[in-house]
């Protein structure tokens, strides 16, 4: 499962009426959002949409009905067990020997302010600029250990690129932590603190 | 042979500014309250100053500054004894006249030996001199990041000792921690602020650090970079930086300290610059 149908599954399940609501589904055969409606004292709308997105999610099949007036739907339940299984390490970005091999350093005039450790060679945080005018405001990126040195080692502007693993062997940082470093790396490029240079040609 | 220089030239009035301030002080003192309270106010002041100078003899070491803190003392006391002279109408003896002309002669010419010779000069300057001395690279690319410049050798005893060695000299202030001893090179005019703690935390200032496993990293406060003629390559100034105090380090190690002053005179800046 991935993480947003995960996500969408927790919310239904998050509402107050939702344990209610799925006595209903089990115990009828068939229920309208009306009839859920009535039951429970809820708003048709609210009930209706609970009763679609389970739909959706294929946890409920849904017919449609005539009976000498307006068509309205039918809900019945097609699975007793709901299961969320999320695989974590699906959104673990492992870095692969390009990602690893990117040639970058601090970009020229990036605005950043980088607040040092007391008695460490690393870097506790950066302060970032973000937006524009009045949207303009101030954000601050606190950093792991790790990331501090690794930006600590970082090339500054104007100087000889280095690559990502170039300067986590300077830094001295475990190659096992390489994932957080990918994704600091990625968050300051976004925000042009970092600049990739191109591998010089041979 | 004429040196070229790095830096822009030094037309920062600080320096003189807060010694200097006392003069207004002392005449509208003395406008006011007339020449005795004048007189007396004066000694305050400089008796201040007395203060102060002990205060930096204490923090750096340098026997200048204990000189200086006691020539102001004499002068404050003279300052004192003449208004109390010129309250009670007394005739002011030969004998004491003689006494203070002799002194302030002696004063004069022990501080004048010390300031000719650079023995009171913060070398801020000098430091920033050398750093850029190697660098002909321009391009700018300054960074508020300290730059780690290599790796060094050493005990914490000669560590210390290499501290202790450059702030006697006034060649850079030492903050110790237990995992690092920072060196803040002063030029002339900022000691005041730094020492008395109103120029802000040191690690805002330019500094070379060396911690305990010997890493040595630089930090150039952007006021300095800005000091400089033209926009050296940072990275080259940072590492050139860290280069001179390596090499100070070397030279005072071998104990050859001397040649750290020789080499920082032989810049020729003005002794009050």
């Amino acid at each position: 499962m991935d993480f947003r149908t995960a996500a969408k599954y927790a919310s239904l399940l998050s509402k107050d009426y939702a344990e209610d609501i799925f006595a209903l589904l089990v115990n009828y055969q068939a229920i309208s959002a009306s009839e859920v409606a009535a039951r429970l004292d809820l708003h048709i709308k609210t009930a209706q949409d609970f009763l679609e997105a389970l739909a959706q999610l294929g946890v409920l099949s849904k017919e449609e009905v005539l009976e000498k007036k307006r068509p309205y739907y039918r809900y019945v339940l097609q699975q007793t067990r709901l299961l969320i299984d999320i695989d974590l390490m699906q959104v673990k970005q492992e870095p692969t020997h390009n990602s690893l091999s990117l040639r970058i350093r601090e970009k020229e005039n990036a605005g950043a302010r980088f607040a040092v450790a007391r008695n460490e060679d690393y870097i506790t945080n950066v302060t970032i600029w973000t937006g524009e005018g009045r949207e303009r405001e101030e954000r601050k990126v606190k950093l792991t250990t790790p990331q501090g040195k690794f930006l600590y080692h970082l090339p500054f502007p104007k100087a000889e690129p280095l690559s990502i693993a170039g300067i986590i062997q300077k830094a001295g940082i475990d190659e096992s932590l390489a994932p957080e470093i990918l994704d600091l790396v990625q968050l300051l490029e976004k925000y042009d603190v970092i600049e990739y240079l191109p591998e010089e040609p041979k | 042979m004429s040196l070229v220089r790095k830096l822009k030239p030094d037309r920062n009035i600080t320096g003189a500014l807060v010694p200097l301030s006392m003069l207004p002080i002392f005449g509208i003192a003395t406008l006011a309250f007339g020449l005795p309270t004048g007189l007396t106010i004066l000694a305050i002041l400089v008796w201040g100053f007395t203060l102060y100078y002990l205060f930096v003899f204490v923090r750096t070491r340098n026997y200048p500054q204990l000189f200086t803190s006691a020539y102001s003392a004499f002068i404050g006391y003279w300052s004192f004894l003449l208004s109390t002279y010129l309250e009670t109408s007394k005739e002011e003896s030969q004998e004491l006249m003689l006494a203070y002309f002799t002194c302030l002669i002696f004063f004069g010419v022990v501080l004048g030996y010390f300031v000719l010779t650079r023995k009171f000069k913060w070398r801020g300057r000098e430091i920033f001199e050398l750093a850029g001395e190697s660098v002909e690279e321009t391009g700018n690319g300054y960074t508020s990041r300290p730059r780690p410049v290599g790796k060094v050798d050493y005990s914490p005893e000669q560590i210390h000792a290499f501290a202790r060695f450059c702030s006697r000299n006034l060649i850079a202030l030492p903050y110790m921690t237990s995992k690092n001893i920072t060196l803040v090179p002063i030029k002339m005019g900022e000691e005041y602020g730094r020492l008395l703690g109103f120029s802000g935390d040191y690690r805002d200032a330019t500094w070379v650090n060396f911690d305990v496993d010997g890493e040595v990293s630089v930090h150039i406060a952007q006021k300095d970079y800005l000091d400089y003629r033209e926009s050296l390559s940072f990275d080259q100034l940072c590492t050139s930086l860290g280069q001179v105090f390596i090499d100070f380090f070397d030279l005072y190690n071998k104990g050859e300290g001397v040649r750290v002053i020789d080499r920082m005179d032989d810049l020729r800046i003005p002794v009050l610059s």
